[in-house]
């Protein structure tokens, strides 16, 4: 196998993305470029699927880009699930940059440089290519979060997401330059080979401890910041709900699956040595008090939300939380049975939650035409007795479905109306085909998880 | 000759033809009498009287165990395998298909959307019949089937079907039909949506009565939930959005405590033989110290008493009820309840005999307290009359946990029993206030009076159901009190010293049964007809006469030939309760043992007491 079979995602998306931004500068009708966007997501997924197949990438080619790029079961799992997200998600760009006079095709450009960036993210085994896929990821996002530009909001997001986005970004970078010091290495087997051994591992001098605790702490809490786990949250709400609805699912989609995938290497890879690793002096209870403030405050504050898409913004800073108390059930108390079924169990969340939350946002897409958008939950009262099939959002939010079915709109209080395009019909459908099948024969795709867990670290 | 022959040939054929009428001279009489007997009625109405009235017969008659047949099956019991393998699994998916191809029908079709929904019930109630063929073993499953699901979490489609539950899916077989059938009376808007859901609701009820793996049972515990929660929410009063969110949050927060019961089971069960497995067989050769069991039982207890619901956490149920919409009362009454009795016995009794054991005397107390006494008192004192009739259900649902806990064979079987009693009388209970609710759309006990006059058949309907529920000797409610108070008079093992005080408790709540109901009656039915509104209420329509009819009748049947009923159960109840009282009376192990895998020759033994 050559190595430029074996790195194929990767060069679909970018030979995609060079293609797709050439297309749109000669093409007039740019909805025509959600389908390009779709077919590059689709083929770098089946590239992805199919090296998996062939029973992933040989050692001996793998090794050519290894410790930069790790080519394992677990980049190929992510880079399937990342690429099933972006693809429903530009799926819902398709129908939704239309319909609000929004159609412009750099839109499709950002999302799959961004992707390309995410998967990067999640092969990255070394530090500084880590680096470099976070901020691949992350600019696309934050172009993509103010492209509302007529809409205050939309702009306030963006600089918020930005500003704080930089920040954690430069704190990670920190981090990464103290463990550099610490270790004298910047692959991430590379530290845990100089971390282990020994009482204080085989660092030469005990004294610089401190120094690699300090940059655990400042690389959790950049990673923190990107899966938008509490304390670190602030900037996700406005930054969802300002975005375009496309552009929320597939930060709360592809970037969060992506950040948790690089989560997973660092801390289960490179603090997976005993002493970072345990209960009473590494990261866990620190992750795991990370999980619990989470879902706790995540999901009282969804509850009070009365803007639909701000409540999906808090659901899915609650999903961050489930996906810590999964990072903490990875590590297993180092036992490694109980370890390796928290890392399939984990992976197969992931996969899940990108179908589950691709829907919901295609289906709050689907509920709102130009100028009658579904913003407040009093929008949508009623909306299940006037357009049924747009009312799928019922099977995925309750209190969604509280409004869409029990509540008479108020009088004269603004109504969503549905939209139709049939790429929205088209994510939602695929979305819902693949729920029930995980759903009901889960056997496959939680094989595959366990396999792509074993093949981490 | 030619004439001998005929004579012969004749006489041949009519032979068979009169050892039908030799065997069936009781259906006969009985359609006669039932075309004869109502004289004021027009045609129709008789004809289908006396339908009912032969399928009565027939119905009873099928049952009624044939004594040459029964000797033949001693003699040469069925060797081959069951006779309808995937029975069970029909049942759980004939409604799930039919929900599917409500789905696909246009919304302006209401009447295909009807067709297709009764139509699929009547499929579900004909699979239902082919129960009856399946041969009763004693202490076995009756019907077993169980295939891998998810095998790297243990997680199998295990479904099984015995004494304990055959009676409660032929009870929802049979009224969700007719909680469907009324409902289209009286809904009109949004009538697929509405199908939809009770179909989806039937097959998760039937699937969570014939569960065996735990995974699944959870799953179809779940999926329970949110149909009904769209029945109360959508279609209800006008307070619904608040109560389906209470009934919701409550169930909820019970079935959660028993997700982590479950996943606490299941990794005890891996550590010590290695696979993980959720099947309640399995789980049942865990032996636990009592601590543990303790904390596992109230997990799954909760769950199923919420549900149940048993005071003191059954305050969701009146607010549920009273703004649930009629056919969605019927079913929450009639069917829903008794998955928490069911899961109380099957799950909480069966993993977990000794922390079941030491709790069920104080949960008896409980029951005839919180349950049979407060909730009748409570019931005395309302004027909404579905809120009476809920409140009702607090009182018998005491009736069907205090023969659980008491834990004999009379009782137990007397608690399934009246599991199906109170469905049919409640049932018919809810229908019949929805009746009048159509008509003046208040439930105000002040509203009414005197109606008797203006609606007989509403009034003389009433009456029965009402004699039914506060247990007239010769209806169904009779049988199955008495066989709870007795049982728990005679329950010195598991209840102690308090067994006979609590039956004295749970007859006077018969006598307080009697009190609301008959006050309710009396001062809704009689006296004089002083609302003007009331003077010119129509009677039960014919929609409505059909719904009833199959209740009535299910009524005297159980009233009078409760054998017939409790004949199938105790082949299962029996052996459940001995091996219930081998394995508390043994001493609970110090720690978590696992009992060795039961020999597959001497296999179908449910549940092998732990050593």
């Amino acid at each position: 196998m050559s190595i430029w079979f074996a790195l194929s995602p990767l060069l679909i998306l970018t030979f995609g993305v060079l293609g797709l931004m050439l297309a749109d500068a000669f093409s007039k009708r740019h909805s025509d470029l959600a389908l390009g966007s779709f077919i590059t997501f689709f083929g770098a997924g089946l590239m992805a699927i199919g090296l998996w197949i062939m029973g992933g990438v040989p050692a001996e080619v793998a090794a050519k880009v290894a410790p930069w790029i790790i080519l394992d079961k677990f980049t190929l799992f992510f880079t399937a699930t990342l690429c099933l997200g972006g693809a429903i998600s530009s799926l819902l760009a398709g129908g939704y940059l239309p319909e609000h006079d929004l159609d412009r095709g750099e839109f499709y450009a950002l999302m799959l440089l961004s992707a390309i960036g995410a998967v990067l993210l999640a092969a990255a085994g070394e530090i500084l290519a880590l680096f470099i896929g976070l901020e691949t990821m992350s600019l696309g996002v934050y172009a993509m979060t103010a492209f509302r530009r007529t809409n205050p909001r939309s702009a306030e997001g963006a600089l918020k997401y930005f500003l704080l986005g930089s920040f954690a970004a430069a704190l990670m970078l920190y981090g990464g330059a103290l463990l550099y010091g610490a270790t004298g290495t910047t692959t991430l087997v590379g530290i845990r080979d100089a971390l282990t051994g020994g009482q204080f591992g085989s660092l030469r001098d005990p004294s610089r401890l401190p120094t690699v605790v300090l940059s655990m702490v400042f690389i959790l809490v950049g990673l923190a910041f990107k899966i938008s786990a509490v304390p670190f949250h602030m900037w996700t709400p406005d930054a969802y709900q300002g975005a375009p609805t496309p552009a929320t699912a597939f930060m709360s989609v592809v970037v969060k699956g992506a950040a948790l995938a690089t989560m997973m290497r660092v801390m289960l890879v490179a603090f997976g040595d005993k002493a970072s690793a345990s209960w009473s002096s590494g990261w866990p209870p620190v992750v795991a008090g990370l999980a619990i403030a989470t879902m706790v405050v995540a999901n009282l504050i969804a509850i009070r939300q009365e803007n639909v898409k701000r409540m999906l913004a808090y659901s899915s800073i609650a999903h961050a939380g489930y996906l810590l108390v999964g990072l903490v059930a990875a590590w297993g108390q180092g036992d490694p049975a109980v370890a390796a079924e928290g890392r399939a169990a984990l992976l197969f969340y992931i996969l899940q939650y990108t179908v589950t939350t691709a829907g919901a946002f295609g289906a709050l897409i689907l509920c709102g035409s130009r100028g009658r958008e579904a913003v407040t939950y009093e929008g949508l009262s009623g909306l299940g007795r006037r357009h049924p099939a747009a009312a799928l959002a019922a099977y995925y939010y309750l209190r969604v479905l509280v409004h869409l079915y029990m509540r008479e709109p108020a009088p004269g209080a603004p109504q969503a109306i549905p939209m139709r395009s049939g790429y929205v019909y088209a994510a939602l459908l695929i979305s819902a085909a693949l729920l029930l099948y995980f759903g009901i024969m889960p056997g496959r795709s939680l094989e595959m998880a366990v396999a792509a867990a074993k093949s981490l670290g | 000759m030619n004439t001998q022959q005929a004579v012969a040939d004749n006489a041949h054929a009519l032979q068979p033809l009169a050892a039908f009428a030799a065997k069936s001279w009781p259906v006969i009489a009985a359609g006669a009498a039932g075309a004869l007997v109502p004289r004021r009625e027009s045609r129709t109405e008789r004809f289908w009287f006396a339908v009912a009235a032969a399928l009565t017969v027939l119905f009873v008659m099928l049952l009624w165990p044939d004594a040459a047949k029964v000797a033949e099956e001693a003699v040469a019991p069925a060797a081959e395998g069951p006779a309808y393998p995937h029975l069970i699994s029909w049942l759980i998916f004939i409604p799930v298909i039919g929900s599917a191809v409500v789905l696909f029908t246009p919304r302006q079709a209401t009447r295909a959307v009807q067709l297709v929904t009764m139509l699929t019930m009547a499929a579900e109630l004909g699979a239902t019949a082919l129960l009856f063929k399946v041969p009763i073993q004693e202490g076995k499953w009756w019907l077993e089937e169980s295939v891998q699901w998810i095998p790297s979490w243990g997680i199998k489609y295990h479904v099984a079907l015995d004494g304990i539950s055959f009676w409660l899916i032929v009870l929802t077989s049979v009224l969700t039909p007719v909680a469907v059938w009324v409902s289209y009376g009286s809904i009109h808007t949004r009538l697929k949506d509405f199908s939809f859901a009770f179909l989806m609701l039937q097959g998760a009820m039937v699937g969570s009565l014939v569960a065996i793996d735990l995974f699944l049972f959870y799953v179809m515990w779940e999926a329970m939930l949110i149909p009904m929660y769209v029945l109360i929410g959508v279609w209800g009063g006008v307070d619904r959005v608040k109560a389906a969110i209470k009934f919701f949050l409550y169930t909820m927060a019970g079935s959660m405590l028993m997700l982590v019961a479950i996943l606490w089971l299941v990794f005890k069960y891996k550590s010590l033989a290695g696979t993980p497995s959720f099947d309640l067989e399995d789980l049942q050769r865990l032996g636990l110290p009592l601590a543990a069991q303790k904390w596992l039982f109230a997990g799954f207890a909760l769950a199923f008493l919420i549900k149940v619901p048993m005071f003191p956490v059954h305050t969701w149920l009146p607010d549920a009820h009273t703004q649930a919409p009629t056919g969605g009362s019927i079913i929450l009454a009639a069917v829903l309840l008794k998955l928490g009795s069911y899961g109380y016995i099957r799950f909480g009794m069966g993993l977990f005999p000794h922390a079941a054991h030491d709790a069920g005397a104080t949960l008896a107390g409980v029951a005839v307290v919180g349950g049979i006494i407060y909730g009748a008192l409570c019931a005395l004192k309302q004027n909404d009359v579905k809120r009476l009739v809920a409140y009702s259900s607090v009182s018998h649902l005491g009736y069907v946990m205090l023969g659980i806990f008491a834990c004999n064979p009379a009782s137990m079987e007397g608690s399934i029993l009246q599991m199906v009693n109170h469905g049919i009388s409640t049932g018919a209970l809810f229908l019949l206030v929805g009746v009048i609710y159509d008509r003046r759309h208040t439930r105000e006990v002040g509203e009414y009076g005197g109606i008797a006059k203006v609606m007989p058949w509403f009034a003389a309907v009433w009456v029965i159901v009402t004699f039914s529920s506060i247990g007239l000797p010769g209806t169904n409610g009779f049988i199955g009190e008495w066989l709870v108070i007795s049982g728990a008079f005679m329950s010195h093992g598991t209840l102690g010293q308090w067994g006979r005080s609590q039956a004295i408790g749970a007859a006077v709540g018969v006598i307080l049964g009697a009190a609301y109901m008959l006050t309710v009656t009396q001062k809704v039915f009689y006296g004089p007809l002083d609302n003007p509104k009331n003077k010119h209420l129509p009677d039960l329509t014919r929609r409505e006469s059909i719904a009833l009819a199959p209740l009535i009748v299910l009524i005297f049947a159980i009233g009078l030939f409760p054998r017939v009923f409790t004949e199938p159960m105790h082949a299962s109840v029996a052996p459940f309760i001995q091996s219930f009282n081998a394995k508390w009376r043994a001493p609970a192990p110090e720690k978590p043992v696992l009992a060795p895998a039961p020999e597959p020759a001497a296999g179908a033994a449910a549940a092998k007491p732990v050593e």
